[in-house]
């Protein structure tokens, strides 16, 4: 990764950022580092402006779907004044969704009032009552009636008994209580109007017919809900009419944002001092050529790529480059999940992706099974996308370890093992998984070593708890315990070794530690006891690989025996689900121990996880959302 | 951790916490400590070397305490679930409505962007409303059908109602403060029995402290009518009960409402004239209450309630201090905005 300086004229700054993520290997950055020589950051009208219209575009785009991006035929450009022009249009679209948007829940707001109506006359229209008496204007009663949200009842019937008011509730549902207000006439009313207001009072009209004419009122009640219906349904259509006018014009728009996004995307990136400007980032080593010869097709002016290897001290701040293509894009994805390697460090996914699948297969040999998962991922290819070639490895390996174990949909007898049947020696195959454990640490181990020394820090690739005295305590500890159990002694060379190894590790606990001298004694001697404790423990967590080897055998064995107390078809169901239960159930467990083994036994030992990864520029409308 | 280990460990938590409360010693202290030392303390160190404007410096202390105060309460978060964690959130949820009430301000208004997003505070997702979306909304009506996708919908639907009725914000305001305190007694209420009396006793203070002077302002500066005005204040205070208030919202003047409260209130406020002095005397009352509950509340839920808001009151006072002294302003001004000098009770 070099980091790079684009000194160009100010006025190529836009068109620069464009070529730039026309390219995708460019990531802005390190704008900082300039700030005193280029104090003035250009845009930051263009960039509200863009702001702006993005968010006008995407909630637009709720209301009126547009064709899928494709590939843009020509760029160029987007002055600030285009994208002012671009903006307005598109704030005036809004307005429309929006003014749509209003009127449906209005719609919404006024069926849920008719819904109540209809409630309250079949109240009414069920009492055996003069309905004349609560309509029209009274010479000593004020009456209202009508509705409001429940939780206000109480509150409000205290409220207005202030005014000399009393409230009768005579129906509620879910949220919303009806109510009849009444009081006398006079100073107070204008008193309680107010107080109704803010109570969220809705009056409700009691139709004059509705004592003699039952029927002509349900009738009228019908067809303003279907004028409701038939206004929503208008409304829609026209909501729809307008985005069939608009489609291609928004299109248009979106064209244009994507090509004002490289310039808003570079930020403090971009910089100038009067008329001279300046581009900073990061470009993988290797892309260097092509984007100076793309510059200079696309500037007019002069312009000059300075490129520097960034210094070690510096290696936090540079983005990570993980180059992935359609095989590795899962496992990197997966990767990623537990954090992205700093700058220097290696990347682990074709470790990772190998380890993982290998330990699958182990765990789940079967090649029946593996076959249903190759089909299943290649049936299921459209949903899982990136991950299909991830699930296929995962299928090719569980059916060559089936191959291996001689196992086919937890028939053991059909064909010969090439190696071993799990079950007819499980102490071999914990042997076994022991010694993949030892390897996957060592490696691991060996990996934090790497990434140290390329960070500069030998004391840590000697000392520390992953170090070369540590791997040296770990496998002399191992050796003197093979010995152990073969000859009756632990060797003096193993001996000599781990002792020399804790010593070590000891004191560079004591000058790391910074505390008082008791406490500093008590953490050092702790941590070191740590190391060695930490080691044995995640070693012997790869005994799960040949567990979960046996489980399935022996799961196999349980779905036999239970196929076996049947006869006929009810046999084959249960050889069916049986398998079927192995195939979803342990396959998802064993992806979890799998994931587990590499994230803790493995990530953790030699990668932060902290880097930055690298995120080029590119022509779409992600960069800065 | 079961109930009884997690009550007690949160005791001892809000116990050890109880340490960081500051008395008035200290705040004068703070008047003469050297300022890069006062800033680190609160973790704003450099605040006053970055050469900010007043309003991004009044945002950076404020978000930094903001901050501070939400790191202890997810300390005191982490042993608490169901009821009590929810009343403890729930509280929280008070400076997220300054967000809004912000937001609301600022599209009723049509303020710029910019100006709306320096007022708002940073909170954590827990409490936290989705900015950006609201903040790119074009207009109130906009703004509320946001809302109405976020946990604050009820407050969004009566917000809509009092804007289309009445279309100015200081009802809004009213209705979101209403719909606050009616809410955190709601929660009160739905704990467990051993937590609900002191609870209530808390909460019931701090109601207090909002309806009395809103009663005065409503009544004397709105000149809102008794049934309004009855209608906007919160149910039960801790002095201030339902029959009181009723016949305190048909009284036309300060002197005879103070004179009509109970004791203590009506000792403690008697002769007051102006309603700052009156939220003055009755956030002092507040602070008393806190303090005791905080050391004597047999409620682990209650003294950590307590904790919080006694420590709110303090970062309040420290953000006054640390701004006067940034900004220069007169030591007096300093002392009077910190509330310095009028006997605040100490631990």
């Amino acid at each position: 990764m070099k980091q790079v300086l684009i000194q160009l004229l100010a006025d190529d700054l836009p068109l620069a950022a464009l070529t730039l993520a026309e390219l995708g290997m460019f990531s802005p950055g390190g704008g900082d580092d300039f700030s005193e020589q280029f104090p003035d950051v250009p845009g930051t009208r263009y960039r509200e402006l863009y702001h702006q219209a993005c968010t006008r575009l995407q909630k637009i785009e709720s209301h009126i779907t547009l064709r899928p991006l494709g590939p843009l035929a020509h760029t160029r450009v987007i002055g600030e004044q285009e994208l002012a022009t671009t903006n307005d249009w598109l704030g005036e679209v809004w307005e429309r969704c929006s003014s749509f948007e209003e009127h449906f829940r209005r719609l919404t707001d006024e069926e849920h009032m008719l819904g109540q109506l209809e409630q309250t006359l079949d109240n009414f229209a069920a009492l055996n009552f003069d309905l004349s008496r609560l309509r029209g204007e009274r010479l000593f009663l004020d009456l209202h009636i009508g509705m409001l949200p429940s939780v206000n009842v109480p509150k409000l019937r205290e409220a207005i008994a202030l005014a000399d008011y009393l409230l009768f509730n005579y129906m509620e549902n879910t949220d919303h209580t009806h109510v009849i207000i009444l009081g006398p006439k006079g100073a107070r009313e204008q008193e309680l109007r107010s107080v109704l207001d803010t109570a969220g009072f809705h009056a409700l009209e009691i139709p004059p017919e509705l004592d003699d004419e039952p029927q002509r009122i349900q009738g009228d009640l019908r067809q303003r809900r279907d004028a409701l219906a038939n206004e929503r349904a208008t409304r829609r259509q026209a909501m729809q009419t307008c985005g069939d006018e608009l489609r291609t014009q928004l299109e248009q728009s979106r064209d244009r944002l994507i090509m004002a996004e490289p310039f808003v995307a570079m930020e403090d990136a971009a910089r100038n001092r009067g008329q001279l400007g300046i581009i900073s980032g990061w470009i993988p080593e290797r892309e260097l050529k092509r984007t100076e010869s793309a510059l200079r097709r696309r500037l007019d002016g002069p312009f000059r790529i300075t490129a520097t290897t960034p210094p070690r001290t510096r290696h936090r701040d540079v983005p990570t480059y993980l180059p992935v293509n359609w095989l590795t894009r899962a496992f990197s994805t997966l990767v990623k999940q537990y954090g992205v390697p700093r700058y220097g460090e290696i990347n682990p996914t074709p470790i990772f992706a190998v380890s993982f699948i290998a330990m699958f297969g182990m765990m789940f040999g079967d090649a029946g099974h593996g076959g249903v998962i190759i089909l299943a991922a290649w049936l299921g290819r459209k949903r899982l996308k990136s991950f299909t070639p991830f699930a296929i490895c995962a299928g090719l390996s569980t059916s060559l370890f089936g191959l291996l174990y001689g196992s086919l949909f937890g028939y053991e007898h059909l064909f010969q093992a090439v190696w071993i049947p799990p079950l007819s020696d499980p102490l071999y195959m914990l042997r076994m998984a022991l010694f993949w454990g030892i390897g996957f640490m060592v490696i691991m181990s060996l990996l934090y070593i790497h990434n140290q020394l390329v960070s500069g820090e030998i004391s840590h690739a000697l000392f520390a708890t992953n170090g070369v005295v540590s791997v040296t305590l770990y496998l002399s500890v191992l050796t003197g315990i093979y010995r152990f159990v073969n000859t009756g002694q632990f060797g003096l060379l193993p001996a000599g070794l781990s002792l020399a190894a804790l010593l070590a590790l000891l004191a560079f606990k004591l000058i790391e530690t910074q505390a008082p001298p008791g406490e500093r004694m008590l953490v050092a001697g702790i941590e070191t006891f740590e190391t060695l404790t930490g080691y044995i423990s995640n070693t012997l967590s790869f005994l799960r690989v040949a567990a979960f080897s046996l489980n399935h055998v022996a799961l196999a064995i349980a779905v036999f025996t239970l196929a076996d107390m049947m006869e006929g078809t009810g046999h084959w169901l249960m050889v069916i689900g049986g398998n079927l239960f192995i195939l979803i159930l342990e396959g998802a467990i064993v992806t979890i121990q799998a994931l587990r083994l590499e994230y803790y036994e493995g990530f953790s030992r030699f990668f932060s996880g902290d880097g930055q990864e690298f995120k080029p520029l590119t022509l779409s409308l992600q960069g800065v959302k | 951790m079961n109930p009884i280990a997690s009550q007690t460990y949160l005791k001892t938590r809000t116990s050890v916490m109880s340490g960081r409360l500051i008395d008035d010693a200290a705040f004068e202290a703070m008047l003469q400590e050297p300022l890069p030392r006062l800033e680190g303390e609160f973790g704003l160190t450099g605040i006053s070397e970055r050469g900010l404007s007043e309003a991004e410096l009044n945002r950076h202390i404020e978000r930094g305490l903001i901050h501070s105060l939400m790191q202890e309460l997810s300390i005191l978060l982490r042993p608490l679930g169901g009821t009590a964690r929810d009343i403890l959130v729930y509280w929280s949820r008070k400076f997220e409505l300054l967000n809004l009430k912000a937001l609301i301000r600022g599209k009723l208004n049509h303020l710029p962007y910019d100006q709306i997003r320096e007022s708002l505070h940073s909170l954590p997702p827990l409490i936290s409303l989705p900015h950006e979306t609201l903040l790119r909304t074009e207009n109130v009506p906009e703004l509320l059908r946001q809302l109405e996708q976020t946990p604050y919908e009820a407050i969004a639907r009566q917000a809509r109602r009092v804007y289309e009725e009445k279309n100015e914000s200081f009802s809004l305001d009213a209705t979101i403060d209403h719909r606050y305190y009616t809410g955190l007694l709601r929660h009160a209420r739905h704990c467990d029995a051993a937590d609900q009396a002191p609870l209530l006793k808390l909460i019931g203070s701090l109601i207090d402290r909002q309806n009395l002077p809103w009663l005065l302002r409503y009544r004397l500066n709105y000149a809102l009518s008794p049934s309004e005005t009855y209608y906007l204040l919160i149910p039960s205070g801790r002095h201030l009960h339902t029959d009181l208030l009723k016949q305190l919202v048909n009284m036309q003047e300060m002197a005879r409402i103070l004179e009509a409260l109970p004791e203590p209130l009506n000792s403690r406020l008697a002769g007051l004239r102006q309603i700052m002095e009156v939220e003055q005397s009755l956030t002092d009352d507040l602070n008393r209450q806190a303090r005791k509950c905080l050391q004597l509340s047999p409620s682990a839920v209650a003294r950590s309630l307590a904790y919080m808001m006694l420590r709110e009151m303090d970062l309040r006072r420290v953000f006054a201090i640390i701004q006067g002294r940034v900004l220069a302003l007169d030591p007096q001004l300093i002392r009077q905005a910190a509330d310095l000098g009028r006997g605040v009770p100490g631990v």
